[in-house]
């Protein structure tokens, strides 16, 4: 029987399955569709704003301020920091090397869609040379006619940072002769050579002495490690990508380099499965079942874990009463069952809404626990957007909470135990 | 507990969060500007047609294939697929149906008609002054792999030639073979009888309709509706009895099981007993696999030193079916078969959408990675798929013939020629 069952295909999920997969246990992924990799900006956030509101230096110093609950605090600074080395060290191994930088333990600074400058701890080898801590002028380059990325607007905002940034444009039939096109598919044709080569010519011609290149993130997607080196070498000055609205080609390109070794390790990744019911017996959990075109679908496993992500990745859902509910599993939930207590008074309240605070309270070892702290099942875990105690969105620790509770090393060595 | 995706294909274009990762997967989207991709044609256009202000507001949804994996990667459940064909017949009913359609749409009465005589019938749609005719008149392109009639009777004809030699059982499962098998592909349906039979199971075959799926995806909601209503008549009887149905082609199951359902809005009692007993034949015997029923005595299929690398290919339907690989899952207990498992969205051939001669390239242009990925399996002397008209794209694009993946199965049972396609002893 399989080892470990994950539901949901997001960070949490696919770093999950990576760490008990590389620890030998049998894994499956399920989900009900592609997970937040294809909106985020494919950086590592762990902490970007404190509960105030104030920019974060250096996030895993600033976790101990935390409120007790937060995920971080159960996980500890130091299983995070090797959870995130790990990472790191999984992305050079598949060809898509994550630094932080310069200094170590920093956070990053990389400009937005909209050129504020935006706090992260790892990012690609192809977002790092846009860290905003250095003063060195910027050329951000648009293409015309691409949706959802705006030079002109970017460098205005990085110039009123105290930047120095302006702006130009390329022509969309460099590419394509086509008028509306996807972020994705302009990604894979820029790697092609008959587009890459007048690419760089034209940035070449573009870029002035001294000058780094921001460019919308569509810079290749197998190859885009080789379309950058080219780029670099074409212009003698560092290119880097800003990331564009969603469907986000760095969250993309991470997802399926992630999916393609899960594979190799012989992981089964199932999308388009929504799991709808389980069966337990007392504090064991059985089974799963997916909704199918017929019949639901039993997916049996000896351990369970949900990542399945919060209210926006769809694994906490709500209705107009004010009820909150865990969609597989109902589990407890540290949400307010009262919808007047969702909110403050304040829309834009500096310390955030209460009800993205909520989620699945958990115990050391991520196991969803009751309110008496005893667990719901002995064989669930949690991982990711759906854990009680963060406002993730609000304080830039999405992807952090993601990786970071995702390497559930003590969910290994408890499986491993019980399986010897 | 309350699911988005079991909410109603209108209801459910009000999950959608406008995140576009359906359009960027679109494999159709990606090779052509004539269809402006599942979130406009789908959910955004839908709003229009729901308020009743324009009737049918872009035609660029005729170019949807239907190839399901916009449906598949929306993290909303948001029935992207579902909304599209409802559009198109919405179109059909409005502007009437082209002659060429309504025949592509007509599987079954093809079937019959070319079974009469079929080498005549093969000579009549296969040379080439038909063919390019059959363009020029009708817009079947002239290059789109169509099928041949089978020469040696249909599979009801085996079935009774072979009537004594059937096994007769406590355990009885139904089999709906489509009309590909029927008339074009025998082979099929036989192969599936004996591993059924290998397992221990009398396999009831009762006089059925075409699935209507053609019909359907042609837009031609009402003719599609008459052949339902003909399965439930035939098949309703077993469904309550308790017997499974199940089907070797991927895009009848389906029919039976959701798109009738769904398209239609039938919820009556004899379609949901159907959906409720029809499988998809691999589905089925992955199911005994997973309870140690499924017979193993299995022969390796390669030679003593060489297994038998197989490129398998996964028909969109089996999306749709939301039931995984099942295939996939039975073939990789054969000893000497590597499975090769391919990851293109589609082989474009979508049902009758790549025989359309303003569609051809598309299809091919769509299934360009599938054939990629193919070729870069090194030589190989077969591929596998599930789905008819899929196989005959993929032998199309790539040159190689293909199988479907019962075959490969009553081979490594030593009951079945997979050169020759035939039913040993």
């Amino acid at each position: 029987m399989l080892d470990l069952l994950v539901i949901g295909a997001g960070l949490a999920g696919l770093t999950a399955a990576y760490s008990a997969a590389s620890t030998g246990l049998t894994v499956k992924i399920i989900a009900k569709g592609m997970g937040v990799t294809h909106w985020h900006a494919g950086t590592i956030d762990v902490l970007g704003y404190d509960s105030d509101g104030k920019g974060v230096a250096r996030p895993l110093e600033a976790i101990g301020d935390l409120p007790d609950e937060h995920p971080y605090r159960l996980l500890g600074t130091e299983r995070l920091s090797v959870a995130l080395a790990n990472f790191a060290a999984l992305t050079a191994a598949i060809g898509l090397p994550y630094t932080g930088a310069q200094t170590a333990g920093d956070n990053l600074w990389l400009p937005s869609p909209v050129g504020a400058a935006r706090p992260t701890f790892l990012a690609p080898a192809g977002q790092v040379a846009g860290d905003l801590s250095t003063g060195q002028p910027l050329l951000i380059v648009g293409i015309e006619g691409m949706r959802d990325f705006y030079p002109k607007l970017i460098a205005e905002n990085l110039a009123k940072q105290g930047h120095t940034a302006r702006h130009a444009f390329l022509p969309l039939s460099l590419f394509t002769p086509r008028h509306d096109i996807t972020t994705l598919q302009l990604a894979k044709l820029a790697e092609e050579p008959t587009r890459l080569d007048p690419l760089a010519e034209a940035l070449a011609r573009l870029v002035k002495p001294g000058e780094r290149i921001g460019l919308p993130a569509i810079l290749g997607f197998e190859n885009h490690p080789a379309v950058l080196e080219r780029l670099t070498k074409a212009t003698g000055a560092s290119v880097f990508e800003i990331p564009t609205l969603p469907p986000s080609v760095p969250g993309i390109r991470l997802h399926s380099r992630l999916r393609r070794k899960l594979e190799a390790m012989g992981v089964r990744v199932e999308i388009g499965m929504e799991a709808i019911r389980f069966g337990a017996e007392g504090a064991h959990i059985g089974w799963v079942e997916t909704e199918t075109s017929s019949r639901p679908l039993k997916h049996r496993a000896a351990n369970f874990l949900l990542a399945t992500g919060g209210i926006l990745g769809g694994g906490i859902d709500s209705d107009h009463t004010g009820r909150v509910w865990e969609v597989v599993f109902d589990l407890p939930l540290t949400i307010p069952q009262e919808r007047s207590d969702w909110f403050r008074p304040a829309f834009l309240d500096g310390s955030g809404q209460p009800v993205f605070r909520g989620g699945v309270p958990v115990n050391e070892d991520f196991q969803p626990i009751r309110p008496d702290g005893t667990p719901v099942y002995a064989n669930l875990w949690a991982a990711g957007g759906t854990l009680a105690g963060a406002d993730s969105i609000r304080e830039r620790s999405v992807e952090g909470i993601g990786v970071g509770t995702g390497a559930n090393y003590s969910l290994c060595r408890i499986l491993h135990a019980s399986r010897d | 507990m309350h699911n988005t995706s079991w909410h109603s294909v209108g209801n459910s274009m009000d999950e959608c969060i406008k995140c576009n990762i359906c359009t960027s997967y679109c494999p159709v989207a990606e090779v052509t500007e004539s269809f402006a991709g599942p979130k406009y044609s789908g959910p955004q256009a839908e709003r229009f047609r729901a308020l009743d202000q324009i009737a049918a507001p872009d035609h660029s949804v005729d170019y949807c294939s239907g190839c399901r994996v916009c449906n598949e990667v929306c993290p909303a459940g948001v029935k992207i697929a579902e909304i599209n064909a409802r559009a198109r017949a919405q179109m059909a009913a409005d502007k009437g149906i082209p002659l060429r359609n309504r025949l592509l749409g007509r599987n079954e009465l093809l079937g019959k008609a070319g079974s009469f005589a079929p080498a005549l019938a093969n000579f009549a749609l296969h040379n080439p002054l038909s063919r390019v005719l059959a363009e020029k008149v009708m817009g079947i392109a002239v290059q789109a792999p169509l099928p041949h009639w089978s020469t040696d009777g249909t599979f009801s004809d085996w079935l009774a030639r072979t009537k004594h030699q059937r096994l007769r059982s406590e355990k009885k499962v139904v089999y709906f073979h489509g009309c590909a098998t029927q008339y074009y592909e025998p082979f099929i349906g036989q192969a599936a009888v004996v591993v059924l039979e290998h397992n221990g199971y009398e396999v009831i075959v009762p006089p059925q309709n075409c699935c209507g799926l053609p019909l359907l995806s042609n837009g031609e909601f009402v003719a599609a509706e008459g052949y339902h209503q003909g399965n439930l008549a035939r098949l309703g009887g077993y469904a309550r009895a308790g017997y499974p149905i199940v089907g070797t082609s991927t895009s009848c199951t389906l029919t039976l099981k959701e798109e009738a359902p769904e398209l239609l809005d039938r919820h009556d009692e004899a379609t949901l007993a159907v959906k409720g007993a029809t499988w998809d034949i691999f589905e089925w015997l992955r199911e005994l696999a997973e309870i140690g029923e499924l017979r193993t005595d299995f022969q390796p299929l390669g030679s003593k030193n060489e297994p038998l690398v197989l490129p398998y290919h996964a028909p969109c339907q089996y999306r749709a079916h939301r039931v995984g690989k099942p295939s996939l899952d039975v073939l990789s207990l054969i000893p000497g078969v590597a499975v090769r498992e391919s990851r293109a969205r589609c082989c474009g051939i979508a049902g009758t959408y790549g025989y359309k001669v303003e569609k051809y390239q598309i299809g091919m242009d769509v299934g360009a990675e599938l054939f990629d990925f193919v070729a870069e399996q090194g030589p190989v002397s077969l591929t596998a798929c599930d789905s008819e008209t899929c196989r005959w794209q993929m032998e199309h694009g790539t040159d190689i013939p293909s199988r479907h993946p019962i075959e490969v199965l009553a081979a490594a049972y030593g009951l079945y020629d997979l050169e020759a396609r035939r039913v040993r002893g």
